[in-house]
C-alpha cells in the first residue's frame, strides 16, 4: 500500500509531534563560522584563503621538503649511480629497459623501470598525493565543501552545472577514477556528461600535479591557468549544444564538526595504500611499455608520421609523440618524460597542457566506461575536437605573443 | 507576502506556498507551514541559504523565487 | 519467533552517518566525510552476530524512493535488487522528521525495517529529545539510539538487527493518532523492552 505523497507528510507530522521535543536551541561557535564562510563578503576571502593554504602546504610539503629535500637527493645521488654500478652490461636490452640511459646524471632522464619509475612513483608522486590526501580528509571531514560549493554556484550556473560540481571536481585533483563516480550526485544525464567530460579533460590529477611541482615549477601556474580557461570555454559551449535540463543546486549544508583523527587518518591510509598497489605497478609497467616501443620503433615511426600535426599545429616537437603514448598509461610518468625533451619555455607549457587534456589514464577510462558506454563514446568525441581546437588555439596565442 | 528570495538577510517568515517541484524541497524539510530564515543571498544571481528547523539549505534563485513566504506572522 | 534477515541494507538521508555506522557494524573501510553525497555506490561487508551471518549493504543516501540523482538511483535499485532485505534505516537524531519519510517509503513497499536513531550524542548537545520508545510503539518496528562516531549502541543495533518488523501502514496511522490498541502481538513487536 503506497499513501500520497501529502498524506504521507501528514503522518511524519503526527509522528514526530509525539516523539521529538525541541529544547531552546543555543548557536554555537561552529553556526557562527558555518554563517562567516558561507555569507559572500566574507566567504569569499575565506575560500580564496583555504584553497591559497591548500595550495602553498602542497606546493612546499610536497615539492620542497619531501621531494627536493630528500627523495631527489636519495634517488639521484645514491639509487642511481648505484644501479647503474651494479647493473651488468650497460649496452644490453634489459640494461636499457630497467636502467635506461648509462650515462643519464639524474633519475628522470634515465627513464628505466627502476629508476624513473621508481622516483615519478614513490619519489615524486607518493609525497604529492599523501600531502594532497592529508589535506582533502581534514577539508571533507570539516563540512567546509557544501559551503564552497554554495559560494562557486554562481561560477557555475553559467556552464550548464551548479556549485555541487565542485565536489568531484575537487576530489578530480586527487584522481580522477572516485571523481568520475562522484558525478553521480548531479542531478540531469545533461549535468553529468558535461562534468564528465570536463573532468577527464582538464583537470590534472594529484599525481601529475606533484611531476608538474617538480619539472616546471615556474611554468606550472600558466598551465593551471590554460586548463581553467579551457574548462569555462568548452563547459560554456557543452552546455549550448547538449540538450537536458540544469537543475540548480538545491543541497544541506551541513554543521561544521572538527574533523575526526582516526577517520583523516583511517582514509590517508587506504588512499596511499591504494595508490601504492594499483598506481606504482601502473608507472612502472608504463615506463616498460614505453621502452620496449622505443626498441622495436613504433614511436620514433609514430614521431615521423605525426611530425607534421606536432610541429605545424600544436607547435611543439616531434619528441612529444612518445610522452603521449605514456599519457594513456599515466599523466605524471608523462610528464616526467616531457621535462627530458628539449623545448622553449612555451613548447613545454603547450606540451603539458596536451598531455593533460589528452586522452584520460586507463584507469579513468575504464571508471567511465561504467558510468556508460555511450557517454564514453561521445567524451571520447568532444576530447578530440577539444584537443585538436586547443592545442592550435595555444599555438596560435603563443605565436601572437611572440613566444612559440 | 513576498518570494523567499526577496526576504531581508536574518529576516524570517512561514512558508505558504510552493509553486515549483515541491518534492525535493519537502524532503529538505521546506514544506508549507515551515518557519524559514534568510541567512545569505550570493550576488549575480547566485543561490541563497536559508535556515529551517536548525539546518542550512542552498537553493537556487528560481527555486527560492517559487516559494512564497508570509512575513511578519511568525514565532519572531 | 522472528525471522532472521541474512541481507541487510542500510539506508538513510545523506550525511546521517550511514557509512561511518556501517563501518562500526562491519569492520569495513567505506569512505566517510562531513558532506551529502560522500557514498555514491555501495559497500558490502559482513556483521556476524550471535552465530548469524548477515551480508550488510551500505547505499548511498537518498531522501525518498524518488531518485533526484544518480547516486539516489543506486539506492532506490539496491532496494529493487534486494527484495528480501531487511533494511536498516538511519535517521539523524537532530532531522527525525526528514528520515521519517523514507522510513514510511521502506514500510509501505514491505519491506521488514528496523531503524538506528543515529547522531544521537548531537541531538542531546542540541536540546533535542527524541523519545525512541514512543517511536518503536508507533512504527512497531526496532528503533535504536546510536552513535556512529562513539560507538554507542552500535551493539544493540546489531543484536536487534534479527527483530526487524513487516509494518503494515494504516496501523501506523492508527497509532499516531493515539490508537494503541494491539494486545495480539504485545511488546515482543519490537523487543525494546
Amino acid at each position: 500500500m503506497a499513501l500520497p505523497a501529502q498524506d504521507r507528510w501528514d503522518l511524519v507530522d503526527a509522528i514526530t509531534r509525539r516523539t521529538v521535543i525541541t529544547g531552546a536551541y543555543r548557536r554555537n561557535l561552529g553556526d557562527v563560522l558555518g554563517d562567516l564562510t558561507v555569507k559572500p563578503l566574507t566567504g569569499i576571502p575565506v575560500a580564496v584563503a583555504v584553497l591559497y593554504a591548500f595550495w602553498s602546504i602542497f606546493c612546499s610539503f610536497a615539492g620542497d621538503l619531501l621531494t627536493d629535500g630528500f627523495m631527489v637527493k636519495a634517488f639521484d645521488n645514491r639509487w642511481l649511480p648505484w644501479l647503474q654500478g651494479v647493473w651488468p652490461d650497460p649496452a644490453s636490452i634489459h640494461y636499457f629497459l630497467f636502467v635506461g640511459d648509462p650515462l643519464a646524471g639524474n633519475c628522470f632522464e634515465a627513464f628505466g623501470v627502476l629508476t624513473s619509475g621508481l622516483f615519478v612513483a614513490i619519489g615524486v608522486v607518493l609525497p604529492a598525493i599523501f600531502i594532497f590526501y592529508l589535506m582533502m580528509a581534514v577539508l571533507e571531514d570539516s563540512g567546509y565543501l557544501p559551503r564552497l560549493a554554495v559560494l562557486t554556484d554562481t561560477v557555475f550556473h553559467r556552464i550548464g552545472l551548479h556549485g555541487y560540481a565542485i565536489v568531484p571536481a575537487i576530489l578530480g585533483l586527487g584522481c580522477n577514477v572516485p571523481a568520475v563516480t562522484g558525478i553521480r550526485v548531479l542531478e540531469t544525464r545533461k549535468q553529468r556528461f558535461i562534468m564528465m567530460t570536463l573532468l577527464a579533460i582538464f583537470i590534472p590529477c594529484g599525481a601529475q600535479l606533484g611531476v608538474m611541482l617538480e619539472v616546471i615549477p615556474d611554468t606550472m601556474g600558466w598551465v593551471m591557468l590554460f586548463l581553467i580557461i579551457g574548462f569555462g570555454v568548452f563547459g560554456f559551449l557543452l552546455d549550448r549544444i547538449i540538450p537536458g535540463s540544469n537543475p540548480e543546486i538545491l543541497v544541506d549544508v551541513p554543521a561544521y564538526h572538527w574533523p575526526l583523527w582516526e577517520n583523516v587518518a583511517k582514509k590517508l591510509m587506504n588512499r596511499t595504500k591504494s595508490f601504492l598497489k594499483d598506481a606504482v605497478p601502473f608507472v612502472l609497467l608504463g615506463v616498460l611499455i614505453v621502452n620496449l616501443l622505443y626498441l622495436v620503433g613504433v614511436i620514433d615511426a609514430l614521431a615521423v608520421l605525426l611530425e607534421p600535426v606536432f610541429v605545424a599545429w600544436f607547435g611543439v616537437p616531434k619528441e612529444t609523440v612518445g610522452p603521449l603514448i605514456a599519457a594513456f598509461l599515466r599523466k605524471d610518468l608523462a610528464v616526467a618524460q616531457l621535462s627530458t625533451i628539449a623545448m622553449t619555455p612555451y613548447q613545454m607549457i603547450t606540451a603539458v597542457v596536451l598531455v593533460s587534456i589528452y586522452f584520460p589514464c586507463v584507469a579513468t577510462f575504464v571508471v567511465m566506461l561504467q558510468e556508460g558506454w555511450r557517454e564514453l563514446l561521445a567524451a571520447v568525441g568532444v576530447l578530440m575536437v577539444t584537443v585538436f581546437v586547443y592545442g592550435g588555439l595555444m599555438h596560435a596565442i603563443g605565436i601572437l605573443m611572440g613566444v612559440a | 507576502m513576498k518570494k523567499l528570495s526577496e526576504l531581508e538577510y536574518g529576516e524570517s517568515g512561514v512558508v505558504r506556498e510552493i509553486c515549483v517541484s515541491q518534492h525535493e524541497l519537502n524532503c529538505l524539510g521546506i514544506r508549507v507551514k515551515k518557519q524559514v530564515k534568510m541567512v545569505t543571498r550570493q550576488p549575480i544571481k547566485g543561490p541563497v541559504v536559508v535556515v529551517v528547523d536548525e539546518t542550512e539549505i542552498a537553493m537556487g534563485l528560481d527555486i527560492a523565487e517559487g516559494i512564497i513566504i508570509e512575513t511578519g506572522t511568525g514565532r519572531s | 519467533m522472528a525471522k532472521s534477515y541474512k541481507t541487510v541494507l542500510m539506508m538513510g538521508n545523506p550525511n546521517v552517518g550511514k557509512s561511518a555506522l556501517f563501518n562500526r557494524l562491519t569492520g569495513g573501510d567505506a569512505v566517510v566525510s562531513n558532506y551529502p553525497g560522500t557514498t555514491v555506490d555501495y559497500t558490502e561487508g559482513v556483521l556476524i552476530v550471535s552465530g548469524q551471518e548477515y551480508e550488510v549493504i551500505d547505499a548511498p543516501g537518498t531522501y525518498s524512493l524518488e531518485a533526484r540523482d544518480a547516486a539516489e538511483g543506486v539506492a532506490v535499485r539496491l532496494l529493487a535488487e534486494n527484495p528480501d532485505a531487511a533494511v536498516l534505516i538511519v535517521l539523524d537524531a537532530t532531522r527525525v522528521e526528514r528520515g521519517l519519510y523514507l522510513v514510511l517509503e521502506v514500510i509501505e513497499r514491505g519491506y521488514p525495517v528496523i531503524i538506528a536513531l543515529n547522531m544521537i550524542d548531537a541531538a542531546r548537545e542540541r536540546q533535542i529529545a527524541v523519545d525512541f520508545r514512543m517511536l518503536q510503539k508507533i512504527l512497531g518496528a526496532p528503533v535504536v539510539p546510536t552513535s556512529a562516531v562513539s560507538g554507542e549502541g552500535v551493539r544493540d543495533l546489531a543484536e536487534m538487527i534479527r527483530k526487524a518488523q513487516r509494518v503494515d501502514i494504516a496501523k501506523v496511522r492508527a497509532r499516531a493518532d493515539g490508537q494503541f490498541d494491539e494486545p495480539e502481538t504485545g511488546c515482543g513487536l519490537c523487543g525494546g523492552c
